[in-house]
């Protein structure tokens, strides 16, 4: 998937950011299959970005297309086309269902439209080390526990592209180095972009691209 | 590319994500809408029932109702001239419920009739003519020209069964409708001078309808010409025409004028407008029923619905699409609201075989069986129940 921002730039935040930023009012072109880490300390609009991409929020000026096509034209089939099978996404505050347990919230998601297979969860859960922890209430889980249970989820669907905001905030670096090995081998399968948003550079994240927001 | 499994995944899958309502609401909503689809579906079989069982309760000639109009004399317009005129002929005809009206014109100048040596019986009479076509039965022979001796004559079937009750004690013979023919009679018209005319009359048919001595209309027109010597008068009596003598617009028109007419033969149609107006009213009720049961389980919806909001709203995010989850939750009440109404249609066909087999005692005139309208009904309540459904699913859904 093609992703093109053209000017785009959050109606909310002041001039002085906007002007000083790499993203906002700027044009940028990414190929698929492309590595792109956004550094974006606190209060430049990370987030708003993120939800911009994903459709879920319409107060910017300027255009985000996807494939040559307006997000902001995409009716609710379309939008939630979009995030069944184009578009992965680790929210920041990462959206679980808290009175589910871990693996129904992830099942959930491979349902919609499963790319991989049921017993590829608990494989994944292993490698990120949170196997024992699937029968357990998303709720009760540590907030490092529950950010594996997001990404888990968010791979268990075909994308062109994944975002990831701020994904391994509350993880050691060996552990995010092994999230972020999973994310990679996920999408090099499906030939897809990654978009890591994060307050500083991730040093063992090899960008092909890196922007400061 | 993999395809949207959307369509595979079934309501299981996101039914740990929604969270009921109040049972209590949904209990009464469910109940309230079985009682109103069975009395909304027992009503219009009942106004079919009625409908058939009185169709057909008079004599009737190619389908249609004959019946005697006259004014009704009360105490205020007693003095006057009750009869009917020209116009008020005119505008019976007009009715689109009337199919055809003929006054029945009645002698102007004295008539007696006595039947001769061999029954010893005179009385004065009265005559009335009225257009062939309203007579249930006249034979060939019934028509008359000036200078005929022989006046046919057809007889009203009550008067003979009068007079058949009351000749013995006169000691006069009983005659039955055959013989009644070969009875002649003479048939004495006087002018306004007392000069008398005779005429050999004989009896060629009797009516079921008419209550008259029916003669042919030349007769008559000659006779109020030549002995009455009066301008036409109009008729104390108009036979009206019509498809359904208990049609309720017939019995509004004719209450509207202030007409009497045989109650005998109109009595169905009183009875008839009243249930139906009680009937009506019952339907009335259940489609009110109906639509509070329906707004009732809308509420249910809506609580549903908002309590189940984070949760919706999540699998909107994850990708769910708005038309699919309304689908699929609105389906999940298609068995209940099947449930319902065969629930209904199976009592609308209980109460329908007992009040065959108790009210009208199994007979053939009505079917054991509900009507297919009342199929029909309910496969249009079952369609409305999902449409509503799916239409308030929809729009909470969309809302967030």
């Amino acid at each position: 998937m093609q992703i093109e921002l053209k000017n785009i730039a959050p109606k909310f935040l002041e001039k002085e950011k906007i002007a000083n930023s790499q993203v906002w009012q700027k044009k940028l072109f990414f190929e698929k299959g492309r590595k792109i880490q956004i550094v974006a300390p606190s209060g430049s609009g990370k987030t708003s970005l993120i939800h911009f991409l994903y459709g879920l929020r319409n107060d910017y000026a300027g255009s985000i297309f996807f494939n040559n096509k307006n997000v902001k034209d995409f009716d609710n089939i379309q939008l939630a086309k979009m995030r069944a099978i184009h578009m992965s996404i680790v929210f920041q505050d990462l959206r679980l269902f808290k009175e589910h347990n871990t693996f129904q919230n992830i099942e959930i998601k491979r349902a919609l439209a499963p790319y991989h297979s049921v017993s590829q969860i608990s494989e994944m859960a292993e490698r990120l080390g949170i196997k024992n922890k699937l029968t357990q209430q998303a709720e009760t889980c540590s907030y490092g526990e529950q950010q594996r249970i997001a990404i888990i989820r968010a791979l268990q669907q075909p994308f062109d592209l994944i975002v990831l905001d701020e994904p391994f905030s509350h993880l050691d670096e060996n552990n995010s180095k092994i999230a972020l090995n999973l994310i990679e081998e996920e999408a090099a399968q499906r030939n897809a972009s990654i978009i890591l948003a994060d307050l500083h550079e991730l040093p063992f994240f090899k960008a092909d691209t890196t922007i400061y927001l | 590319m993999i395809a949207l499994a959307n369509k595979n995944i079934s309501f299981s899958t996101i039914t740990s994500f929604l969270k009921t309502g109040n049972k209590t609401s949904r209990f009464f909503g469910y109940t309230g809408l079985t009682v109103g689809v069975i009395l909304l579906l027992c009503c219009v079989q009942m106004y079919i029932n009625l409908n058939q069982l009185l169709k057909e309760k008079n004599p009737r000639k190619n389908g249609f109702d004959f019946i005697s109009v006259t004014k009704t004399i009360t105490n205020d317009n007693m003095g006057k001239d009750n009869r009917f005129s020209d116009e008020d002929v005119a505008d019976f005809k007009k009715q689109s419920f009337i199919t055809d009206a003929a006054p029945l014109i009645s002698n102007q100048f004295r008539a007696k009739a006595s039947a001769g040596d061999l029954i010893p019986f005179s009385t004065d009479l009265f005559l009335e003519t009225i257009q062939n076509n309203f007579i249930d039965t006249v034979p060939p022979t019934f028509n008359w020209q000036v200078g005929q001796q022989d006046v046919p004559i057809i007889f009203s079937a009550d008067f003979l069964e009068m007079y058949n009750v009351f000749a013995p004690a006169q000691g006069l013979p009983q005659l039955s409708e055959s013989s009644i023919s070969a009875v002649n009679i003479i048939l004495e018209c006087i002018d306004a001078n007392g000069k008398s005319t005779k005429f050999s009359g004989h009896i060629v048919a009797v009516s079921d309808r008419i209550n008259s001595v029916i003669v042919p209309k030349t007769f008559l027109e000659w006779g109020n010409k030549t002995f009455g010597n009066l301008p036409q008068q109009p008729a104390a009596r108009v036979y009206i025409k019509t498809i359904d003598a208990n049609s309720a617009s017939l019995q509004n028109y004719l209450q509207q004028k202030n007409y009497h007419v045989n109650k005998d033969k109109t009595k169905f149609g009183r009875v008839k407008s009243t249930l139906q107006a009680i009937i009506a009213g019952l339907a009335g009720l259940a489609i009110l029923v109906v639509l509070l049961s329906i707004l009732l389980f809308s509420f249910y919806l809506q609580l549903m619905i908002s309590k189940s909001k984070d949760n919706l709203q999540l699998l909107l995010t994850l990708g769910y699409s708005p038309l699919w989850l309304s689908k699929t939750v609105a389906k999940k009440w298609v068995p209940i609201f099947a449930i319902i109404i065969l629930v209904a249609l199976a009592a609308t066909q209980f109460f329908q075989f007992m009040f065959q087999q108790n009210f009208i005692a199994g007979q053939d005139k009505l079917s054991p069986f509900i009507d297919i309208y009342v199929l029909s009904l309910a496969a249009i309540l079952f369609s409305i129940c999902l449409f509503a459904n799916f239409g308030l699913i929809k729009k909470q859904l969309y809302k967030l």
